[in-house]
């Protein structure tokens, strides 16, 4: 009997060792979206819409999560994610129309062009702060978009340009929306996890350290110049990784996609969702992104009046900004807490009801 | 015609000699100098000025017909005047609430575009009530009451949005005016139709044209151009005195300088804000109206490029002071054309470029004080 | 040698060392962990173990003897399970009957129904409850003793075997990572000798900073202008080994100017800074960065507290031992083995600072919110993670009460006392700085004014005019 007692209470502290793990919640996420096609492949007709709703909150994802590095730990703003996302967009574009080349040799030279232009940026931040250097990524990510627009030989000018396929190893294969969909969620469960470890390792809290307070970070022997480098890069290469990884599942770039309100999106998901929680960015961005698409697409009222849709948005993010300072996730940890009180409250007045008010 | 040969070599050697020349006096003169802070920012401004006068000496050259060379960019000068006006509207709103609420209203353009399309509703309706009224007139009235709808407004987001919000940051409040860039995109199709609408230019009469010595080019300037000039210099006139004589004036410059000290001082700051948002708005409205005849039919993102150009331009004279600003904003549309006669597809990218290096050779901007950090 | 050759063998000899003693500290201070984890885990499987065997090897006497305790027990809990399930249900059937009969118009035809059901129910509970005794009434005569002794010993012989095969097992384990750990620690050993000799011999050629035995900073004609205004002029003055040192002098006398000259915040107008560091030997401070400062072995605290609200106060320590860490970025991108051992040994230093200066019943709480008193202890706290040779105090009694301020020269004596730490602060509170100081030294507008113990202070007249003003 006490062994029973015991083995069945260590089985519930297994299950609970799982279950606060902080890898848990990502697998949930990703086979989440596995199990959304999942229910296509058994036929039951998901609408094409909440699939790119879903798709692209999982891409848009993954550069506010290197925003959040950026933001919420290394407290340095920047409005150029734009320019660097779509930077990353026109690789896949050359390199797979005009030098045919295999996506992950693009990959690997994504990755050294993102890691060089974040030094770029970094060196610019160690001179520049606050909401300045906003700006002057702001002009950064302008230049980059003026060359989308004007270097046509190689981009295709403001009518933008398309792939038809991506090349793996060697010949034009077309992309699958639904092959892609599942590749990407993977490859966010990846960057989640990555992201999670640097959160919470030294580097982590050297990030927040130096947002804190630059002197007393220094004091501390964390080097300004190491980390701002650092926090740029990672943003960076996570925005450019996006910007392949739109290309793969969207297979179409304009110039006018990458402008400042692509930006400002970008950090209204941040902020929105609650800058130093991953699950507040998931959240966060897909009200920024998805849920047009995914929601309001979905009710006739709203295709009718599309105007509408875009208002509603904007009053979301106002309310919740002005009403949850911490973000989206704030408001769901919160609500989560009241709705748990609430129905222990209900089960009370229930048993109450039901086996007399005399318990005990 | 334009010889453009060698022309980027040369201003890539110009640049270099100039820094080569800081990096001397950095290690000779300055070093005995008793504020070399200062001497090395006032050297700073010295070579910026140099270099964008070699600029214009090196367009000058480059022009291979007799006299062309100072029509081009008499021209370029003359063509960027309605630009200069807007972006010196734009860029001093744009400073107004930096100062006062220490954040980057990106809803500027957008408060505008609100003042244009009213602006054009009400002239439209104003010309058929009185048909034989003047248009210049029906203009101007049309942008001065669409300026005081940008002027309500501006004081509406101020006290009825961006003060009821919880412990606001400033990236929290910029997050708000962004939002509020959303409920505007959304809004005006709905409050104003669908329909295209524009604005009159504020006159059609002839343009001034005349010719300079015995050079037979003829120079143009349009009257919109000088009538929105005259409209600029006066409302900034007006502005800037308010802000050095009056109470008001101090007030803002107090609350700049230390919000919560302010109101201590008795200051109050709440209609130190609001005020300044209204002007803010006001400012870009008229800012909105002037730009509008130029671009055609009203578009809802018709003040974007003029919002970028206004930060990096608030960026480049320092959002200290309001001087800095306003000098940057005559650079920039004026840089722009004269490099678009050099190259025409690449002007704009060349002038952020030229912006980017001159804030990190100077992250003060060019009129900014360095404040000294206490550790 | 040449003198830029001699200085780069220095460079390498001085990383090496560093990099060995790192090595070294970490397996030292690991392995004791390491070791307490395998023996929990083997106790651990042990218990399991142990507790199975006691729930199917019973003796003779208990199993085939109904009345014993055992089996009393095992009844009981089977009976009382079977009553309190009825209880509920009979309890809800009641409850339901009781508000039929209020609302019902013909409660007469209804109340033979309920009443059956409750009856229904009783029954129920009946049988089973004579199932469960039927169960416990067995014959004892019906178990062969001698079978069941022999089954029982078997299994009791294959859980010995268990036992110790598990015993073995971890016993392998621990030696053997106790053998590999040990045998690097010596290497690490052998090779830091060899390093420090080698030092030595290269050094012998170096310039030697001036400085005595005793001293471990040394302030040389420092000087520190800011445009015309000379915050510290010609301030020379020796730290000595192990004592508190306090510096004092009216407002705007550069005090703080000074401290952020020695950690490197300010880059001083002329004069020289020397130090002795951790491996003992005498550096100039004058070359070394902002945030090298603290691997040298100075730490210092801020006027007004920086705290780094977002994380609790554990990982605020964390933060300070940020240097102390080996592994690289990837090594963290990827959570590697060596950053999670690090971790556990990082942890368990900033448990026992923490519990050193009575601070262990804050070290899961956010500092947001928490006393100013305890805000500054937590302070002092973080300064000792890195084995601090000099800790820097930059008034650390500003904001605080009494009572606090007490408390705070109590911990200030005992770390100096239990860390081998110099203190070197900036105060105010005079009553402070005369109570724990060894020496003190006076300053006003950047220059010295007297330097001595704090009685020869309290009798100085210069220093009583620079306060109080002339005649």
């Amino acid at each position: 009997m006490t062994y029973k007692t015991e083995m069945k209470q260590l089985r519930k502290h297994r299950w609970d060792t799982i279950k606060h793990h902080p890898y848990f919640g990502f697998l949930i996420i990703v086979f989440l979206m596995f199990a959304v096609q999942l229910i296509r492949l058994l036929g039951v007709d998901v609408p094409v819409a909440v699939l790119r709703a879903f798709g692209s909150t999982m891409i848009f994802t993954i550069i506010a999560l290197g925003f959040s590095i950026l933001l919420g730990y290394g407290g340095l703003a920047s409005l150029g994610t734009a320019g660097f996302v779509g930077l990353g967009s026109y690789f896949v574009v050359y390199f797979t129309n005009q030098l045919e080349f295999s996506i992950f040799l693009t990959i690997v030279a994504v990755l050294i062009v993102a890691v060089v232009l974040g030094t770029v940026v970094g060196f610019i931040s160690l001179r520049i702060e606050g909401m300045y250097l906003a700006i002057i990524t702001l002009g950064l990510s302008e230049i980059l978009n003026e060359v989308f627009k004007r270097a046509t030989a190689l981009t295709g000018g403001t009518t933008g340009e398309g792939i038809d396929g991506i090349i793996f190893f060697k010949n034009l294969i077309a992309v699958d929306h639904n092959t892609v969909f599942i590749f990407i969620s993977i490859v966010l469960f990846i960057i989640m996890l990555l992201t999670m470890n640097i959160m919470k390792s030294p580097t982590g809290r050297a990030l927040l350290a130096m947002r804190n307070s630059s002197s007393a970070a220094q004091a501390m022997g964390v080097s300004i110049f190491r980390y701002r480098l650092l926090a740029f890069i990672i943003s960076t290469v996570y925005a450019m990784l996006a910007g392949v990884l739109y290309m793969t599942y969207w297979s179409f770039t304009i110039p006018s996609t990458w402008s400042l309100g692509f930006s400002l999106n970008i950090l209204a998901a941040v902020i929105v969702g609650g800058s130093q929680s991953i699950y507040g960015i998931i959240l966060g961005t897909f009200m920024i992104f998805g849920l047009d698409l995914a929601v309001f697409k979905q009710i006739q009222f709203f295709v009718d009046n599309p105007a509408i849709t875009i208002v509603l948005n904007g009053v979301l993010i106002i309310v919740v900004i002005m009403f949850y300072p911490g973000g989206l996730i704030r408001l769901v940890q919160t609500l989560g807490v009241k709705l748990k009180l609430w129905f222990q409250k209900l089960k009370k007045k229930w048993r109450d009801y039901y086996y007399g008010s005399d318990i005990e | 015609m334009i010889n453009t040969e060698g022309f980027w070599r040369d201003v890539l050697l110009f640049i270099l000699g100039m820094f080569v020349i800081y990096q001397i006096l950095k290690f000779t003169v300055f070093k005995k100098i008793k504020k070399p802070a200062k001497a090395s920012g006032i050297a700073i401004n010295v070579m910026i000025a140099l270099g964008i006068l070699f600029l214009f000496l090196k367009v000058y050259l480059a022009v291979e017909i007799p006299g062309g060379g100072l029509y081009l960019i008499l021209n370029a000068i003359f063509g960027s005047i309605v630009q200069v006006c807007v972006l010196a509207l734009a860029t001093t709103g744009i400073v107004l609430i930096f100062k006062t609420s220490t954040t980057t209203n990106f809803a500027q353009g957008m408060i505008a575009t609100v003042a244009a399309f009213s602006a054009a509703k009400i002239s439209l309706s104003i010309a058929a009530r009185f048909p034989e009224m003047n248009m210049s007139y029906v203009v101007l009235i049309a942008m001065f009451s669409g300026a005081l709808v940008s002027f309500l407004l501006g004081v509406f987001i101020d006290v009825v949005i961006i003060r009821q919000a919880k412990y606001p940051t400033p990236v929290g409040k910029q997050m708000i005016t962004m939002g509020l860039v959303l409920v505007f995109t959304g809004l005006i199709p709905i409050v104003f139709g669908t329909l295209p609408l524009t604005v009159q230019k504020l006159s059609y009469a002839d343009n001034i044209s005349f010719t300079i010595g015995d050079s037979p080019l003829r120079y143009n300037i349009t009257m919109h151009a000088i009538y929105s000039l005259g409209i600029t210099i006066v409302l900034l006139v007006v502005l800037f005195s308010l802000l050095r004589f009056t109470k008001w004036g101090l007030g803002v410059r107090a609350t700049a300088s230390n919000e919560m000290v302010a109101s201590m001082m008795g200051v109050n700051t709440r209609i130190i804000t609001a005020m300044s948002w209204a002007i803010a708005g006001l400012l870009g409205g008229v800012a909105a109206v002037i730009l509008a005849p130029i671009s055609g039919s009203l578009q809802v993102s018709m003040m974007i490029p003029t919002q970028v150009n206004g930060f990096l331009a608030a960026i480049l004279g320092s959002f200290t002071s309001f001087a800095g600003p306003l000098i940057s904003t005559i650079l920039i549309p004026i840089l722009t054309n004269l490099m678009s006669i050099v190259t025409s597809t690449w002007q704009n990218a060349v002038v952020y470029i030229i912006i980017l290096v001159i804030v990190l050779v100077k992250p003060s901007g060019l009129f900014g004080k360095q404040v000294a950090k206490k550790v | 040698m040449v003198p830029i050759l001699n200085k780069l063998q220095i460079l390498w000899y001085e990383k090496r060392i560093g990099n060995h003693q790192t090595k070294h500290d970490f397996l030292q201070s690991f392995l004791p962990i390491r070791i307490q984890e395998l023996n929990t885990k083997k106790d651990q499987k042990l218990h399991h173990l142990s507790l199975k065997k006691s729930h199917t090897i019973l003796p003779y006497e208990i199993k085939a003897n109904i009345k014993s305790d055992y089996w009393q027990t095992v009844y009981e809990y089977e009976t009382k399970k079977i009553e309190t399930k009825y209880y509920w249900r009979l309890r809800a059937l009641t409850q339901a009957m009781k508000r039929k009969q209020n609302k019902s118009d013909h409660w007469s035809v209804e109340e033979p129904k309920h009443l059956q059901k409750i009856q229904e129910l009783e029954q129920k509970k009946q049988t089973e409850l004579a199932k469960v005794k039927a169960k416990f009434v067995v014959n004892p005569s019906d178990l062969n003793k001698e079978a069941y002794a022999s089954n029982n010993e078997a299994i009791e012989r294959a859980y010995q075997d268990q036992l110790a095969q598990i015993e073995t097992k971890y016993q392998n384990k621990i030696e053997q990572f106790s053998n590999r750990a040990n045998n690097i620690i010596a290497k690490h050993k052998e090779r830091l000798d060899y390093y420090h000799r080698k030092l030595k011999i290269a050094e012998q050629e170096k310039a030697i900073y001036p400085m005595d035995e005793n001293v471990v900073l040394k302030l040389d004609n420092l000087s520190m202008h800011f445009g015309g205004l000379k915050a510290v002029d010609q301030l020379s003055f020796e730290v000595k080994e192990g004592e508190i040192f306090g510096l004092i002098g009216p407002n705007g006398a550069g005090k703080t100017t000074v401290f952020n000259c020695i950690t490197r915040f300010y880059r001083p107008t002329g004069g020289l800074m020397y130090f002795r560091n951790n491996l003992g030997e005498v550096v100039r401070l004058n070359d070394i960065v902002v945030h090298d400062i603290i691997k040298e072995g100075i730490v210092r605290t801020f006027q007004n507290v920086e705290m780094i609200w977002e994380l609790n106060v554990i990982e605020n320590l964390l933060v300070a031992a940020h240097t102390s860490y080996r592994s690289t970025f990837f090594g963290q991108l990827f959570n590697s083995r060596l950053l999670r051992q690090e971790e556990v040994v990082m942890r368990l230093k900033a448990t026992k600072i923490l519990e050193d200066l009575d601070l262990s019943a804050y070290a899961y709480v956010y500092p947001y919110g928490l006393p100013y008193g305890i805000l500054k202890k937590i302070e002092l706290a973080r300064t000792l993670m890195v084995n601090p040779k000099l800790i820097i105090l930059d008034e650390p009694a500003a904001g605080l009460n009494d009572a606090e301020t007490e408390n705070l020269a109590e911990t200030i004596r005992k770390i100096q006392k239990e860390y081998n730490a110099t203190i070197f602060l900036v105060e105010h509170d005079m009553g402070l700085v005369m109570n724990i100081c060894d020496t003190v030294c006076a300053v006003s507008f950047g220059k010295k004014l007297a330097i001595g113990t704090p009685k020869d202070i309290q009798g100085s007249k210069v220093v009583r005019e620079a306060y109080l003003g002339g005649e």
